[in-house]
C-alpha cells in the first residue's frame, strides 16, 4: 500500500495542476483576507452596526482565520482530477495493469487526496497566520487563542479540507468526464452549499450537508447579518464530514472495481 | 506451462458479440501474431486476458491463472496496449517512476527500461511532445521495467516509421529466441508480423478462423512446384509416371503437384532434362489472410 500511495502522490506532483490550484487558492484566500481586514468594524449605517467586527476582538480574529477553509474546493477539483485524468488520458490501463487489485488503488487514492488536502490546509492556515496576527497585534487587539478558538478553527479546517479531497475522487469516479467532475464540484461548493448554508430558513438542510458540516466543526459562530446561522455541535458536524467521506469512497470502489476499462 | 491460454473466451458489449468462443495458446520461446482486420475482437480479447475487462464466459489464463490474480503482475507479464496513454504534461521517466513505486521496484528500473527502447536522452521531456513512434517505444519501456517473460502487445507498429518496424520486429524476436519470453502481438496489418512471427491466429467477426505455424498456413495442402525446363514433352511424362499430377501452364513451364522440388530434380536429372526455374510455390500470405477473414 506504501508504494501505490507513493506513487499516486507521483502521479499528482508530476504534473503541473496542483501548484496552479495552490496558487490560486492562495490568490483568493488573500483576496478574501484583504476583504476581511479593510472591512474590519465599518459601520453599515442601514443596521447601525459594523458587519465584520473590529480588528482587535477575537471575534475578528476568528472570522479571519475562518477564511482558511477557502482551499477546500481547490482540493476537491484536484480529488475530482486525480480519478477523471486517469480515464482522460487512459493511463487507467496501465494503473490497472500494474495494480488488478482497484479496490487498493483507490484506496490510495483516497489516502492521498486526503494528504493533499492536509497540505493545502497547512499552507492556507500559515498564510492566514501571517496576515491575521500581525493585523489584530498592530490594532491593539489581544492573541488570545481560546477566546479566538484559533486551535478549534485550525483543526475545523485541517479535518474538512482532507475530506474534500475524498469528496472530490468519490466524485471523479461517479462521473469520469473531468470537465463535468470539476463543474460538479464548483457547483456544488459555490452555488448549492452557499446557497443552503448562507440562508438561514435553508438551514435545517444546509448544515447536514459537507459545507455546513464544516463550518459547525469550526464552530463559526459569528453574525453574517443574515441571522445567526445553527450549527450541528462540532463533534456533530465531524461525524457528519466523517459519513460523507465514508459515503464517496464506498461510490468510488462500487463505480470502479468491476467496470470494463475499453 | 501455457504460457497464455485463451479458452472459449466470449464477451458481448450490448449486443455485439465483440468476441465470441475464441481459444488459443501461446508457448514460451515464440511469437505468435493474433492478426485479424479492425473491429474483429483482438483488443477485447487482449483485454480479458490482462483483467481490464470481465469476460462473458470462459477463461484467458496466463502461466495457468487469471491475471488479477497474480501479486506481482508486472514482473510476470509486460503489456501494451495503447500508445496514447500517458499524461502528456508528464514526463517519460516520472511515468515510468510511478509504474515503479506502484509495482514496488527500484526507481533505476525506470532508467534502465527507457534506455532499452533507445529513448536514453528524452526521459525527461514531458510526453506531450513524443511523435507517435516515440509513444510506442515509451509503452514498450513499460512493459519491459518488471522484467517479465510473457509479453502481450496491442498493434505494437502503429505509428512506427519503418526503420521503427524492423526495430520492433528484431527487439520482439530477441525476447522470444533470445530470452525465451512468449510474445502475443496483435496486428491489422499483415505485412508488419509475417516475418517476425512464429505461430499465427487468425480472427475475424470475434470468432477464430485459423491457428497455426506461419509456415502451415502458407504452404498450402496442395502446394505445387513451378518447374520451366528444356524439354517438357520429356520431363512431363516422367513426372506424372512418379505420380505427381502436371498442368501444362504455357510453353515450357509446368505445374507439378504432388511431388516436391528435390524429387523434381532428381526425375528431371534421370531423364537428362536441363531444368532452368524449379520454384516451391507459397501461396501469398496476404491472400490467404483476406480469404480467412472474409475481406475480399
Amino acid at each position: 500500500m506504501t508504494g501505490l500511495v507513493k506513487a499516486e502522490v507521483r502521479k499528482l506532483f508530476t504534473t503541473r495542476l496542483w501548484w496552479i490550484m495552490l496558487l490560486v487558492m492562495l490568490v483568493l484566500i488573500g483576496v478574501n483576507l484583504t476583504f476581511i481586514t479593510a472591512f474590519a468594524g465599518v459601520t453599515n449605517e442601514a443596521s447601525g452596526g459594523a458587519a465584520i467586527p473590529g480588528r482587535e476582538t477575537a471575534e475578528w480574529v476568528q472570522t479571519a482565520w475562518s477564511a482558511g477553509a477557502g482551499g477546500s474546493i481547490f482540493v476537491m477539483i484536484l480529488g475530482v482530477v486525480m480519478i477523471t485524468s486517469e480515464y482522460r488520458y487512459q493511463t487507467v490501463t496501465g494503473t490497472f495493469l500494474t495494480t488488478p487489485r482497484r479496490g487498493r488503488v483507490i484506496g490510495a487514492k483516497l489516502i492521498t487526496g486526503a494528504l493533499a488536502g492536509l497540505l493545502f490546509a497547512l499552507v492556507a492556515l500559515v498564510l492566514v497566520a501571517a496576515v491575521v496576527i500581525p493585523a489584530t497585534l498592530l490594532s491593539g487587539g489581544e492573541l488570545s487563542l481560546s477566546e479566538s478558538r484559533i486551535p478549534q478553527v485550525s483543526l475545523g479546517i485541517l479535518v474538512s479540507t482532507s475530506l474534500y479531497g475524498l469528496f472530490g475522487i468519490g466524485l471523479g469516479a461517479l462521473v469520469r468526464n473531468q470537465i463535468a467532475g470539476i463543474v460538479g464540484a464548483v457547483v456544488w461548493a459555490y452555488v448549492i452549499e452557499s446557497i443552503f448554508t448562507a440562508i438561514p430558513v435553508l438551514h435545517p438542510v444546509g448544515k447536514w450537508l459537507p459545507g455546513g458540516a464544516a463550518q459547525a466543526l469550526m464552530s463559526i459562530d459569528v453574525d453574517t447579518g443574515l441571522g445567526r446561522p445553527e450549527w450541528l455541535p462540532a463533534w456533530g458536524g465531524a461525524l457528519v464530514l466523517i459519513a460523507y467521506g465514508l459515503l464517496f469512497a464506498v461510490v468510488a470502489s462500487a463505480t470502479t472495481v468491476r467496470r470494463d476499462i475499453t | 506451462m501455457t504460457a497464455i491460454e485463451i479458452r472459449d473466451l466470449a464477451k458481448s458489449f450490448g449486443s455485439v458479440k465483440a468476441v465470441d468462443g475464441v481459444s488459443f495458446t501461446v508457448e514460451a520461446g515464440s511469437v505468435t501474431g493474433y492478426l485479424g482486420p479492425n473491429g474483429a475482437g483482438k483488443t477485447t480479447t487482449l483485454r480479458c486476458l490482462l483483467g481490464l475487462v470481465t469476460p462473458d464466459s470462459g477463461e484467458a489464463l496466463v502461466d495457468g491463472r487469471r491475471y488479477v490474480t497474480l501479486p506481482q503482475p508486472v514482473t510476470e507479464v509486460g503489456a501494451v496496449l495503447e500508445a496514447t496513454s500517458f499524461h502528456p504534461g508528464r514526463t517519460a521517466l516520472d511515468h515510468l517512476r510511478i509504474l515503479c513505486a506502484a509495482a514496488g521496484l527500484p526507481d533505476e528500473r525506470a532508467g534502465e527500461s527507457l534506455a532499452m527502447v533507445g529513448l536514453a536522452d528524452v526521459g525527461d521531456k514531458r510526453v506531450g511532445g513524443f511523435s507517435l513512434g516515440m509513444r510506442q517505444r515509451l509503452a514498450l519501456s513499460s512493459a519491459l521495467l518488471g522484467r517479465p517473460k510473457i509479453f502481450i502487445l496491442d498493434e505494437p507498429a502503429n505509428g512506427l516509421d519503418p526503420a521503427g518496424i524492423e526495430w520492433l520486429r528484431g527487439f520482439l524476436r530477441h525476447l522470444a529466441h533470445d530470452q525465451g519470453a512468449a510474445v502475443l502481438v496483435s496486428s491489422h496489418v499483415l505485412a508488419e508480423v509475417e516475418q517476425t512471427v512464429d505461430n499465427v491466429v487468425i480472427i475475424a467477426r470475434g470468432r477464430l478462423v485459423r491457428q497455426g505455424s506461419l509456415a502451415e498456413l502458407t504452404t498450402n495442402g496442395d502446394s505445387a512446384v513451378r518447374v520451366r525446363a528444356s524439354d517438357t514433352a520429356t520431363l512431363g511424362p516422367a513426372l506424372e509416371a512418379a505420380g505427381a499430377k502436371v498442368e501444362r501452364v504455357e510453353d515450357g513451364l509446368l505445374r507439378v503437384r504432388g511431388l516436391d522440388a528435390s524429387a523434381v530434380g532428381q526425375i528431371a536429372l534421370d531423364q537428362r532434362v536441363v531444368l532452368t526455374e524449379v520454384t516451391q510455390e507459397r501461396s501469398d500470405l496476404q491472400k490467404v489472410f483476406l480469404e480467412l477473414t472474409g475481406e475480399r
